[in-house]
């Protein structure tokens, strides 16, 4: 019997090529602009590191002006990141299994003269030895540093794989020595390939850069007095004439993570960074109310705004243009079954009991949606393909998966079918002699 | 013709009428919006930088090493820059007008104890040539003079130069109508300035500030090890010279590396990527949107033809002219896109003041609606235009034949 | 009134050319009930298509109410359907989302008559029909011969000096196809010019003329009637 109503769906939609092809249509454009901008939300609302969701926490404490808060539009929010010597404060605390305090800087990376590699810039990141191990960063060779390291701020660097391929063409560089800035370090791991999607551990320079070139001990940076090299932002008038100056001073520019195993330590770490407040205000810092958040990555991606308002925005109107869509689909499948209604009248009249007429129009639905969910499939696919070119950088994530595929199809036979039913159910009432009487 | 017996005969089809009628509101309500979007993307990226973009090279040093001399660096880079043939003026500056990242502070026209208010402004460290290799127009007082440009060996933000010039927008913002030429202001540590010079426009360093042409030129060598230089071109030449540029700059210093020599069109272009990405998608979105609800007119009417093809041979056969036959399918379908647009004026103020307050995006103005009111009756006069031909042209003998 | 001399209609498909009319002749005086009879195929819709003006023909004459309508334009005959002729149908063709007044308006808005002017006649033509009390039923509300009676009441609002009727009982059961008959005796009696087309010898012993058709020519032999037959009241109303 199926296949019969797949057989008469067909010619039903041969009968009249262009409705169906108008129908099909419409569904495929609907789902296929509905897919893209889909995928590309996705891609910018992306937990990169979701399976830590439960320990990780960003840890925030608002040092800000008592006369104006960090964001006017959003008062309720403290300063992004922290103050260096807030910074060196927490690091005290046992209370977090890891932690990690770091920051961004520049560095001139010189080699070897004989690999003839010029001096280049890169971005360095300037962290104690816990980012590896808590942001579950894959190496490809060796590893991180140790405790040892970050007290003595010895002079070690981790690579990227980039700049490994770009200094060693991606050989085994550990134990080999670059020069930055002019000093050596020892090259003590390097990194496999590693584009965590948004940048989560640092949205504050571009979220969807690429991670950083090299990475060093943090307290090189007060040795060296290495310059910060993401943003600062200072908001007490106050003259910072050295770098000591700009080390003591209320300027935020330092990211810290802590790792919390279980609802206890998150409690326990909570007090213990709201009492250090507390003893902070009364030297006269803090004057702002009590208001240190601890946030998951999650909250984290989603205080930060990764997700411009434009994809948000971008969604919502693709939902709209596919409702646009199926309602045109709608009135298209409701003309057409009510200008069969005579033929389903002389059915009805043949004999057809009303559960046939309805699963015989609503094969023609699902064979409607399911051509129309393939189809966009393939729109989607052009669709990305056009976005390729209007994000560099993001190709490899500017891919129609599985997921989407099926999610895709999903959204098209769903749609296909609801948007059928009415013009199904309206075809069930055709009564037998309604239409044999007149005409 | 007359609209009664049209509207009485559609009311017998409620939901089809209702169906196409809730398509076109929603079509208006997205096309609006979406266009208003369009526009006002359209409007930023187009917006005059103020400097000669098209015709700047910029380019970045970083100074390593015990063996580097920042002040020294400079002065032979810039010497050597301005040699080059087809450059036409050369200034060293700490950022990059409109690439996104640079640094601002608040200033009063009054010392601060602390002033309530204060005007936050970009500011560029330029030198004595920073006024002609930027390309803006000066339009009150003058430029720097070599002996006016400062440089302190320490980095610190106490520094405040002895005179500056401003953007209109912000002698506007400061000074009212009145004028800032030989005008004191403020910085937050209550050192003071001299305007000396005002100049039209000029974009700072965020395409996305809500005061974007608040920018002021201070007569400064930032400190080092990161310098850069913003390289103003002859017309035509400016491609030409990144390359000679990069590696006259490469050549002529060990102790520093050079990042990178782009025209400015590159951090243009970056900035607005976002604005121009969002230009796209929705120009797609409202393309196809208008497609869909054309060709679902199309679609419709185009079925109507066909059902009510004896009828159409009937109204012949009493009288009707073929252009009556016309007229009768437009008038229906003006009627439905005008109960239609009723709706989607509502739907698509409602959707607007939504992304307004959701997104902080601007009010929708109502231009934009009753503008698209006017395309989407024109889009389905059109539209229905095809089918209503196809319907005139049925011969009033079908009226005789029986089905 | 009506004058065809030599009109002859060719249907040309891929396959076949069918000759639908040859060297066809026929008069009809203004005030005549003309019935017109033959088999199935034999030209007589065909027949009335062109003196209706729905259908052009392929060569000769047609005159109607003295005017040459072979060189009009198409607008020039849809204004004299509208004016000058009214039609009948078999299967009543009546505008299935209107209601009867609705239906009885379509020729009279296409005329440019003003409102009061069209409800007065919707009402006359839908009274003389008998059906002035259903005005605001649709056509699937009503029987098949009221729906025949509105098609009548439909082209009569315009006061056509001519109608047309194509088996306008073909679709009905005899009673009410007596019935049909009856009002348009009764209409033809009050001046108006009728050319039926029906196979039913019963109803077109009914007209003063019987015409019959065979491949597309009148022909002489008339099988129901020797002559015209006149009945009483027609003589009596000096036809
Ligand atoms: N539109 C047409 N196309 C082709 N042939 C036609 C057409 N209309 C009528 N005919 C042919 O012309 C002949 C006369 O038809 P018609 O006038 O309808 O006969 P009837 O006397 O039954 O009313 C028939 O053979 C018919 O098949
Ligand atoms: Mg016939």
């Amino acid at each position: 019997m199926f296949n019969y109503y797949v057989r008469l769906a067909l010619k039903s939609l041969r009968r009249t090529p262009v409705v169906a092809a108008l129908m099909i249509g419409a569904i495929a454009l609907g789902v296929g602009v509905c897919i893209t901008t889909l995928t590309v939300y996705r891609l910018m609302s992306g937990n990169p590191i979701e399976h830590r969701n439960d320990v990780l926490r960003a840890v925030t404490l608002d040092n800000w002006d008592p006369n104006q808060p960090w964001d006017d539009r959003r008062p309720e929010l403290p300063p992004y990141e922290l103050t260096y010597r807030d910074a060196m404060a927490l690091f005290e605390s046992d209370i977090p299994s890891r932690q990690v305090m770091m920051r961004k800087g520049p560095f001139v990376v010189e080699s070897d003269p004989a690999l003839g590699v010029k001096p280049f810039l890169v971005e360095a990141r300037l962290t104690t030895k816990d980012f590896f191990s808590i942001f579950d960063v894959p190496f490809e060779y060796g590893g991180g540093w140790d405790a040892a390291a970050d007290q003595g701020a010895q002079r070690v660097v981790v690579l990227s794989k980039e700049t490994n391929d770009k200094i060693f063409g991606g050989q085994d560089s550990v134990g080999k020595n670059v020069r930055l800035d002019g000093k050596d370090y020892n090259v003590i791991g390097v990194l496999a390939e590693w584009t965590p999607t948004p940048k989560f551990y640092d949205l504050n320079n571009g979220s969807f850069d690429g991670i950083e070139e090299a990475f060093v001990p943090f307290n090189i940076g007060q040795i060296d007095q290495v310059q910060p090299g993401g943003n600062v932002n200072c908001w007490r008038t106050q003259p910072l004439n050295s770098f000591q100056d700009f080390l003591e001073s209320d300027c935020v520019w330092i990211q810290y993570w802590v790792e919390l195993k279980g609802r206890d330590k998150v409690e326990a770490y909570q007090s213990f960074i709201d009492s250090y407040v507390q003893e902070q205000k009364k030297l006269g810092r803090f004057e702002r109310p009590l208001n240190n958040k601890l946030r998951t990555p999650e909250e984290w991606l989603e205080i930060n705004r990764v997700v411009a308002s434009d994809n948000s925005v971008l969604v919502g109107l693709s939902f709209m243009f596919l409702a646009v869509c199926l309602l045109n689909m709608i009135g298209l499948l409701l003309a057409k079954f009510l200008g069969s209604a005579p033929l389903v009248g002389l059915r009805r009249a043949l004999g057809a009991t009303r559960q046939t007429i309805f699963n015989q129009h609503l094969v023609e639905v699902g064979v409607i949606g399911i051509a129309g969910g393939v189809l966009g499939i393939g729109l989607a696919g052009l669709g990305l393909l056009g976005v390729r070119q209007l994000y560099e950088n993001y190709d490899t994530l500017t891919r129609l998966d599985v997921t989407m595929s099926l999610t895709a199809l999903v959204i098209a036979i769903a749609s296909g079918v609801l948007a059928g039913l009415y013009p199904t159910w309206r075809v069930c009432r055709v009564q037998p002699a309604a239409y044999l009487k007149t005409q | 013709m007359e609209f009664r017996p049209i509207l009485s005969a559609m009311l017998r089809n409620k939901t089809g009428v209702f169906l196409v009628g809730l398509q076109i509101a929603l079509t208006l309500a997205v096309v609006a919006n979406a266009v208003f979007i369009i526009m006002q993307r359209v409007e930023k990226i187009g917006r005059p930088p103020g400097i000669d973009s098209a015709n700047l090279i910029f380019a970045q040093s970083y100074g390593f090493g015990p063996n580097y001399d920042h002040r020294d660096t400079v002065r032979r880079d810039v010497d050597m820059l301005r040699a080059i043939p087809g450059v036409v003026a050369v200034t060293a500056l700490n950022g990059i007008p409109m690439s996104g990242g640079g640094r601002q502070s608040g200033y009063t026209i009054e010392p601060p104890t602390p002033q309530p208010n204060p005007t936050t402004s970009n500011i560029y460290f330029v030198d004595e040539h920073g006024v002609d290799a930027l390309g803006v127009k000066l339009i009150e007082g003058r430029a720097f003079t070599e002996a006016e440009i400062q440089y302190n060996e320490n980095p610190t933000n106490s520094d405040f130069a002895p005179s500056v010039i401003i953007t209109q927008a912000v002698a506007q913002q400061m000074f009212g109508d009145g004028p800032a030429l030989g005008k004191p202001i403020y910085d937050n540590l209550g050192q003071s300035a001299i305007v000396i010079g005002v100049i039209e426009n000029m974009l700072g360093a965020w395409v996305g500030f809500d005061q974007p042409s608040n920018v002021m030129l201070q007569p400064r060598l930032s400190n080092g090890p990161t310098i850069r230089y913003a390289i103003r071109t002859e017309p035509g030449r400016r491609d030409q010279l990144v390359p000679e540029v990069e590696k006259k700059l490469a050549e002529s210093n060990l102790n520093r590396a050079v990042t990178w020599v782009r025209p400015h069109t590159y951090w243009v272009e970056r900035s607005y990527r976002a604005d121009s990405r969002m230009v796209a998608f929705l120009s797609v979105i409202v393309s196809l949107m208008v497609l869909v609800t054309a060709l679902g007119i199309v679609g419709l009417a185009s079925f109507h033809v066909s059902v009510r093809t004896k009828q159409i041979g009937t109204r012949r056969a009493v009288g009707a002219r073929r252009i009556d036959i016309i007229r009768y399918f437009m008038i229906e379908n003006w009627l439905l896109t005008t109960g239609g647009v009723a709706l989607g004026l509502v739907l698509a103020f409602a959707f607007g003041h939504w992304l307004s307050s959701t997104y902080s995006l601007p009010r929708l103005e109502p231009l934009y609606p009753v503008a698209g009111v006017v395309l989407l009756w024109i889009l389905g006069q059109i539209a229905v235009f095809v089918p209503a031909r196809r319907a005139a042209a049925i011969p009033p003998a079908i009226a005789t034949r029986t089905v | 009134m009506l004058h065809m001399q030599n009109i002859s209609k060719v249907f040309r498909t891929e396959l076949i050319e069918t000759h639908a009319l040859r060297d066809f002749n026929l008069h009809v005086k203004e005030g005549e009930f003309v019935a017109v009879t033959g088999p199935s195929g034999s030209g007589k819709t065909t027949f009335l298509n062109i003196a209706g003006l729905l259908e052009t023909f392929n060569s000769g004459t047609y005159q109607l109410d003295g005017q040459d309508v072979s060189r009009l334009s198409d607008d020039d005959r849809s204004r004299i359907r509208n004016q000058k002729i009214g039609f009948i149908f078999q299967s009543f063709n009546l505008i299935p989302d209107l209601d009867l007044f609705d239906n009885v308006d379509v020729p009279l808005r296409y005329r440019g008559f003003n409102a009061a002017e069209r409800k007065k006649r919707i009402t006359e033509s839908l009274e003389l029909v008998g059906l002035a009390s259903r005005m605001k039923h649709i056509p699937a509300q009503l029987s098949g011969g009221q729906q025949q009676r509105v098609a009548i009441a439909r082209a009569l609002a315009g006061t056509p000096r001519f109608l047309l009727a194509d088996e306008p009982t073909g679709n009905l059961d005899s009673l009410m196809a007596r019935q049909v008959v009856d009002l348009l005796e009764d209409i033809n009696r009050r001046g108006t010019t009728i050319v039926m087309v029906t196979h039913d010898p019963e109803l077109a012993r009914r007209a003063h003329r019987n015409v019959h058709v065979m491949d597309g020519q009148v022909t002489d032999l008339q099988p129901f009637a020797a002559k015209p037959l006149i009945r009483p009241e027609a003589v009596a109303a000096g036809v």
